[in-house]
């Protein structure tokens, strides 16, 4: 019971081998989350390498500057006294036509505001350049009311214009302003301290400018040469708004010019072409060398800018750029697996500026400082910075960008390739282990076959070897062995037991004939024993062991001699009735009930093997039976079989002894009967068997008694020739359908 | 003149039984423990009648050899195989090597004695019927039975028959058409130890027989559960 409930289990019990390896196989994924971590460290390593590169660079750089703060002194040193404008580089042709577009791009976030809130009148913005000596201005004034200067009047204050104001390199103050009578082209005039009057009466012809009108105002964009400035570059720019054209009263004056405790100039602050072109050498590729002094202004600028987007461009439709897409797609997956935080933490969300920042104030602590940061959606870079030290102080620092594309691209192809690999490693174990699995799954399922055929349903032994898996040199092969091994000696053993009732018997019969023979020769010489009821018990004791030994080799014989058997085709429902009527006449005791077929049922047999057989059903039932009930004997035929039921009264089966009561040596007698083996039954098992039948004990329905059922194999003749056939119209149609087709259990008879 | 029997057995204690048990019925015995013994000895000068154990010592076919080298010597001299080996398969290929009889250990001495002298009779008839070309044949049917001779012939053609099946075959046509039971069969064999098998396999040996002679052959007839019905065709 609990084994057929531990069979039925069985599949649940656990994963096959399959699986499990499959399962196993499964830690292979951590050749690529290794891969990573690997890959993330050697990022971390080539970057610090490269940090640690640009920093001796900067430190290098910073080593041409040390003690130079001669470069750096043109500019006042306590530049928070002043409010500086910072002229920014300007590269290429600058056309003059009240216009900045050729300044450079996003240069109107430079713009600078003065004045009053922004687009109300009087207020304006400036920006300012500088390139090839030249300073350029661009001024964009709010003006509703714009008011051209009249040729006629002399004062030059009467109408919108511009006012600038610097220390010439002749230390003298120096006043300039920028007159209009008409879009286009300005007019420049060295003025008086009042602002009235041009000193002079010629216009300032190195001073050059053009002004546009629009609907809020005017712009205007002009240049002045550097040197007029002298080298502080003390500077400042004022609007004069005039809005009636008759009184032409100067309404508003906005400047530039400091809010009070101040200096009452600004500062041009221009990138120093000194410093500019000791590092201008020094630039290379992929890498911007910033040169800031102590105030945090640039002075110089070499090396390529950076540009946005730097990864390799690479067509999106080819099968290769599908793969990228993947990859940038299981990327931060990756990593999330790999370190347990995302990516953008990894990447770092700071801002550009701040840590740009952070790294300059740092180095003009006097600390060299390196770090990287994203600029952008795809550009990485690493700031080194290292200080500029003059006399034990700081006086600016060296800043060397560069951007890690390289390091990206080369991490992100080994990424590429790592887990290509991975995957191919992945699909090739997989398959392998798959084709592995699937063959010893095979194998043992061969061998697991083969065992359990190897012994039949009651315990015998079919096979005294393997033949699968004996020659294999693994562990399957050693179990096949072992279990082959196994088998033959069981083999032997059973063997031996077959042979033994035959080894018994002939041991037996030898000293029997010796003991019978004496015993023979013994009343034979002393007629005096002859009469002695010794000698009769004796004689008693011979016959029974005789007897036993018999029973006992007929039985083991009974499979044997079975074989030699030749069968007929038998009339069972003649025989059954014929058989009955001779029980009921030996065994006047008993009261035997018949019920039988009309029709003859046939069956191929061995007839007088089916009357040993009921002769032991017989037997049985008699020693069973409770007296003065009847035993049944029954014929049925169902579809292809003939069953004969033997039924009688007594004590039932026990629940345990249902199937084994046919298996040899099973007796339920008891004790008292020494004289069964529980052969009987075993012996109609055998003949139903070799009939193609088999046998079943029941307990009747009603647990009064128990009845033994034979099936066997059923066969149709033809009606003998010597008959008259009966017309058609009389058989039963199923028995002519059924005679048409050959019984199966008839056909596996043959052999 | 006492006939002279011969016994091949290697079992000395039931060679020793048999010789006094066989010489009291007044025969004069010769015993052997082993084939190779028996061979020599008897050459050129062969008993009356032989009675041959099959298993001699480590020969398990010694007591078939001898009997095919006997039998060469002198086709027509009476083997009483006496064996343990009681299984179909030797009782056939000891009847076919052309023995007389075939009886199973535990034997009574009686019956051998009375097994003796009825194959001894039989040979003296046989040879007496070859001379004089008569015979104490009984008729039934198609069936003659010569008694005295263990003679049986159908439609005239001489049917070889064993001792023991001559007997049951003979109790089986005393009443034709009349049922004998197994009990009957089992005394007419006057062996010891017989069972229902027994009696079927002597029957089917014996409707056997008659079947290689006539294919038509159906007078034995099973009474299921009784016993055997001889049928006149």
């Amino acid at each position: 019971m609990a084994a057929a409930l531990a069979r039925r289990l069985n599949p649940l019990r656990g994963p096959r081998i399959g699986t499990k390896l499959m399962l196993l196989s499964l830690t292979l994924l951590v050749v690529p989350w290794f891969s990573y971590r690997q890959l993330l460290e050697m990022e971390r390593l080539l970057v610090q390498g490269q940090s640690q590169a640009q920093l001796l660079t900067a430190e290098g750089i910073s080593t041409l500057f040390n003690g130079r703060e001669d470069l750096f002194n043109d500019l006042p040193v306590t530049i928070e006294d002043y409010e500086s404008l910072f002229a920014h580089p300007l590269e290429g042709n600058i056309r003059l036509d009240g216009r900045y577009d050729d300044w450079g791009e996003r240069i109107e976030d430079r713009l600078l505001s003065f004045g009053p809130a922004a687009s109300d009148d009087g207020a304006f913005q400036l920006l300012l350049g500088e390139r090839a000596g030249q300073l350029h201005l661009f001024v964009q004034a709010s003006d509703a009311d714009i008011v051209y200067r009249d040729p006629e009047y002399l004062r030059l204050d009467n109408a919108d214009h511009v006012r600038l104001s610097y220390i010439g390199s002749d230390g003298e103050d120096g006043r300039i302003g920028l007159v209009f009578a008409e879009p286009g082209v300005i007019t420049a005039y060295a003025m008086d301290a009042d602002w009235r009057f041009a000193t002079t009466g010629t216009a300032e012809a190195d001073v050059l400018g053009f002004v546009e009108v629009g609907e809020s105002g005017w712009s205007m964009e002009f240049r002045l040469p550097l040197d007029r400035l002298g080298s502080r570059r003390y500077f400042g720019v004022s609007i004069a708004d005039v809005d009636d054209p008759v009184a032409r009263a100067p309404l508003k004056l906005a400047q530039t010019l400091p809010k009070a405790g101040k200096e009452s100039f600004n500062l041009i602050v221009l990138r120093s072409p000194e410093v500019l072109n000791i590092i201008q050498g020094l630039g290379y590729s992929g890498a911007r060398i910033l040169v800031v002094d102590a105030q945090q202004r640039v002075r110089a600028e070499a090396g390529t800018q950076l540009a946005e987007a730097a990864g390799p461009s690479r067509d999106k439709s080819t099968a290769l750029g599908l793969i990228q897409r993947g990859f940038e797609a299981i990327r931060p997956v990756l990593h999330r697996f790999s370190t347990f935080e995302s990516l953008e933490a990894e990447r770092g969300g700071g801002s550009a500026e701040y840590t740009a920042a952070d790294i300059i104030s740092a180095t003009l602590a006097g600390r060299p400082a390196a770090t990287r940061h994203r600029l952008g959606n795809q550009l990485e870079v690493i700031m080194a910075a290292h200080p500029i030290v003059s006399k034990d102080a700081v006086i600016g620092t060296v800043v060397v960008e560069q951007n890690i594309d390289d390091i990206l691209s080369f991490q992100r192809e080994a990424l590429e390739q790592v887990i290509l690999l991975s995957v191919a490693a992945l699909t090739a174990v997989f398959a392998a282990l798959l084709t592995f699995a699937g063959r010893l799954a095979w194998r043992i399922r061969q061998l697991r076959r083969e065992a359990s055929a190897a012994i039949d349903q009651h315990g015998r032994l079919r096979a005294s070897a393997l033949r699968s898996e004996i020659g294999s040199g693994d562990e399957i092969g050693d179990l096949a062995r072992s279990f082959s091994n196994t088998l033959s000696k069981l083999h032997q053993h059973n063997h031996f037991l077959e042979n033994m009732p035959r080894t018994l018997r002939h041991e037996i019969n030898n000293p029997l004939n010796t003991l019978s023979t004496s015993l023979q020769n013994l009343a034979e010489e002393s007629p005096g024993v002859q009469s002695s009821k010794y000698l009769a018990s004796a004689k008693n004791g011979v016959i029974r062991i005789g007897s036993i030994v018999q029973n006992l080799s007929d039985a083991a014989n009974l499979e044997e001699s079975l074989k030699s058997e030749e069968l007929e085709v038998v009339d069972i429902q003649k025989l059954l009735e014929s058989y009955v009527a001779n029980c009921a006449a030996s065994h006047p005791e008993c009261e035997f009930a018949f019920r039988g077929l009309r029709e003859p049922a046939h069956a191929e047999v061995s007839d007088y093997r089916i009357e040993q057989l009921l002769d032991k059903i017989i037997d049985n039932a008699i020693d069973f039976h409770r007296t003065g009930s009847p035993i049944t004997v029954q014929l049925d035929v169902q579809r292809d079989y003939l069953r004969i039921t033997v039924a009688n009264r007594g004590p039932i089966l026990p629940d345990q002894l249902g199937k084994s009561v046919f298996d040899s040596m099973v007796s339920n007698r008891g004790p008292h009967n020494r004289l069964h083996f529980g052969l009987g039954l075993y012996v109609v098992r055998i003949i139903a068997e070799h009939h193609g039948g088999f046998v079943r004990a029941l307990n009747l329905a009603d647990n009064s008694g128990v009845a033994i059922m034979v099936q066997l194999p059923r066969t149709e003749v033809p009606e003998p020739r010597t008959e008259v056939p009966e017309p058609r119209l009389a058989t039963d149609p199923e028995i002519e359908i059924r005679a048409s087709a050959a019984p199966p259990a008839r056909a596996a008879q043959a052999n | 003149m006492a006939k002279r029997i011969a016994i091949v057995e290697d079992d000395p204690d039931q060679r020793a039984n048999y010789r006094d048990a066989i010489t009291k019925k007044g025969y004069e015995v010769v015993a052997y423990g082993s084939r190779r013994e028996a061979l020599e000895r008897m050459d050129g000068n062969l008993p009356d009648l032989v009675i041959l154990d099959i298993i001699l010592g480590d020969e398990v076919d010694a007591g078939f050899q001898l009997c095919r080298e006997l039998l060469f010597k002198s086709p027509s001299l009476p083997v009483i195989f006496l064996t343990e080996r009681i299984n179909e398969i030797d009782k056939i290929s000891g009847l076919r090597l052309g023995a007389w009889d075939y009886l199973p250990k535990p034997i009574s001495l009686d019956y051998l004695a009375e097994r003796i002298s009825s194959l001894l009779r039989i040979n003296e008839v046989r040879a007496e019927n070859a001379e004089r070309g008569s015979s104490t044949a009984r008729k039934i049917g198609y069936l003659t039975l010569d008694q005295d001779a263990l003679l049986v012939s159908w439609k005239g053609e001489r049917i070889d028959l064993s001792g023991t099946e001559f007997r049951m075959l003979a109790k089986l046509v005393r009443v034709p058409g009349h049922a004998v039971s197994y009990e009957t069969l089992m005394n007419a064999t006057m062996q010891s130890l017989v069972t229902n098998n027994t009696i079927n396999t002597h029957m089917r040996n014996i409707r056997k027989k008659f079947e290689r002679l006539d294919a038509n052959f159906a007078c034995i007839k099973s009474e299921y559960g009784f016993g055997y019905r001889w049928l006149p065709p």
